[in-house]
């Protein structure tokens, strides 16, 4: 193909480009049709979300429902606290929750998962192979599997109703350790570990002044993925303290109000979705680069 | 690929590597491990409730045996599960392409669109993820996709005026029915996508401008066969993400069984289910690379 497409006149050269010139300005047109169609599909079910959480009673009730609030009122907000005042917390509890077991679950699973990934890619030890391999089958296992024997452990080391139900558990999750693996391995260099160890450094500081802020990137997608996850978590059977409860525990008592409830199950679903939205917003263009040492070893 | 051997630098002696893979490991043996074989031992006992805990007895492949020959609901079940994997996959490998294609180009307002995409790996997980699908209908019959797709135009009045196959047009209407689950699960592959697009040497798009190939050449002998690995790994990641998503039948109604109580045959019909999904993903995986990968290198 190359050879023939070589040799052209001038004349057909013109012509190519000429071709291509509209092609392009076409090209165009369908990327941007193509994108607003799918971003529509991919937000409207969001901005049906606060537009509901905004819609009072009786504009709930309609049927067919309507896409947007003719009337915004913040009532379903307001209401919130009110609608709790039963469960003798007050709301700001669940959200205190929320945040502290998803920002310190998060903060020692990178650690962990980190130091992990670390030794799993620049020491060498056997088992080491065997090791990755297991990690990359967890990879595959959905969590209800393994809901009945994790219950079965976490009453045997007795921390029922504690904190501790939110954060040990998630500590085993391989995501981390795999794509912080896989970025450590494209991206830090031998040499650079060694030069620093030649400097004096020691194990905790390569580890801490070197390998940490190269893999920023890494990280940083790993806490979207991780918060993300523990955020939304759900604990079964394990917390029975009202104060110790998180925000999706509550969701789940609001919605079992029925349609009655539908704007304030959607008014904390709204509250929900702002967290990881800034987390997104924080770690946003390092996901793209974590992303591509994942296909390292494929 | 990339097979470099580690010899591990001097500095790194096993003692401090044990120490520092000693947290995330115990952890792992802990929740991981340890209940993942107790889960294979619940699938070959009868495992009762007592004023102990569990008691378990062991039984074999019984629970196996009933649920896949004598009760019928499962292999439904599983057949649903399957049948509706096969038409997701394509179509959202498609979607991501297509995406990652645009979203790598230059053009003002890239960042904003690469967010927006992104938004929905974001959010919807867990709790928010069911009510917006709960409120908004099971999206076939929704609000939403009623007062877009249902107003601009009709599928079927379409495909009856295309005299397309019967075959094909129920495979169209299903996909656009469930447009907006379809985009909601291309997230991740997309970003993978882009990041495939972004390790395509430059060097191959200049030679070809060079030899004057069109874009249309330049996609089909350069971009396509590039991305050849990243597409396996798309392919990979969708069907983990599909067979194993709460909104899965199989899982949505071994989520019930667990819930009632019956440990034994939940774990058992589980444990043939990951088995079955790793068959399945290991034959695709073989003909991908045989039928697929071998003809382009």
């Amino acid at each position: 193909m190359g050879l023939k497409l070589k040799i052209k006149t001038p004349q057909k050269k013109e012509r190519a480009f000429s071709k291509r010139f509209t092609r392009s300005r076409f090209g165009n047109f369908m990327y941007f049709f193509f994108l607003t169609a799918a971003g529509l599909f991919s937000v409207l079910p969001l901005i049906y979300a606060v537009a509901t959480s905004f819609k009072p009673i009786d504009e709930l009730l309609i049927f067919p429902p309507t896409f947007f609030v003719k009337r915004p009122t913040i009532v379903n907000y307001l209401s919130l606290p009110n609608l709790l005042s039963n469960l003798e917390v007050p709301l700001s509890r669940y959200i205190f929750n929320s945040l502290f077991v998803t920002v310190v679950t998060t903060i020692i699973y990178i650690i962990i998962s980190a130091m992990a990934a670390f030794v799993l890619s620049k020491a060498t030890f056997r088992g080491r192979n065997l090791i990755f391999l297991v990690i990359q089958f967890a990879l595959m296992f959905n969590a209800y599997t393994l809901a009945v024997p994790q219950y079965l452990i976490v009453s045997g080391i007795k921390i029922i109703d504690t904190y501790l139900v939110y954060i040990l558990p998630q500590l085993a999750a391989t995501l981390g350790v795999f794509l912080m693996k896989q970025y450590i391995e494209g991206y830090v260099p031998d040499a650079l570990l060694e030069a620093a160890s030649i400097d004096g450094a020691g194990y905790y500081r390569i580890f801490w002044q070197i390998v940490m802020p190269v893999i920023r990137p890494a990280w940083l997608t790993v806490t979207l993925f991780s918060f993300r996850d523990v955020w939304a978590a759900i604990p079964n059977g394990t917390i029975f303290s009202e104060e110790l409860k998180t925000l999706p525990q509550i969701v789940t008592q609001i919605t079992a109000g029925g349609i009655a409830r539908t704007g304030s199950a959607m008014a904390v679903t709204v509250i929900m979705m702002i967290p990881p939205i800034i987390v997104y917003l924080v770690s946003q263009s390092n996901v793209v680069e974590a992303m591509s040492s994942a296909g390292i070893k494929g | 690929m990339r097979k470099n051997k580690h010899r591990g630098i001097e500095s790194l002696k096993s003692r401090y590597g044990l120490m520092f893979i000693a947290p995330w490991f115990l952890g792992f043996i802990l929740f991981f491990a340890i209940p993942i074989i107790q889960s294979l031992l619940f699938s070959l006992s009868d495992v009762s409730l007592n004023n102990d805990g569990l008691a378990t007895k062991f039984v074999g492949l019984q629970h196996y045996r009933y649920a896949l020959l004598q009760s019928g609901a499962y292999t439904q079940t599983l057949g649903t599960a399957v049948t509706s994997l096969l038409y997701q996959l394509p179509i959202i490998v498609l979607i991501s392409m297509v995406l990652a294609l645009i979203l790598n180009q230059k053009f003002r307002g890239r960042t904003f669109f690469r967010a927006l995409f992104f938004l929905p790996v974001i959010i919807a997980t867990g709790i928010v993820m069911d009510i917006l699908f709960m409120t908004t209908g099971s999206m076939s019959d929704s609000t939403v996709n009623e007062s877009l797709s249902g107003n601009m135009f009709d599928v079927s009045d379409i495909a009856a005026f295309l005299d397309l196959p019967a075959g094909i047009s129920d495979y169209v209407e299903k996909a656009i029915s469930n447009i907006f689950d379809l985009i909601w699960s291309s997230g991740i592959q997309t970003v993978l996508f882009i990041a495939g697009l972004q390790s395509v040497p430059t060097s191959l798009y200049e030679a070809s401008k060079v030899e004057g190939a069109t874009k249309w050449e330049e996609f089909w002998f350069i971009t396509f066969p590039s991305l050849s690995q990243v597409t396996l790994l798309v392919m990979i990641y969708t069907m983990v993400e599909q067979f194993t998503s709460s909104r899965n039948p199989m899982i949505d109604s071994m989520y019930t069984l667990m819930k009632g109580g019956n440990y034994d045959e939940t774990s058992a019909v589980l444990w043939f289910y990951f088995a079955l999904v790793g068959i399945i993903m290991g034959i695709l995986i073989w003909a991908y690379n045989r039928f697929l990968v071998k003809r382009w290198s």
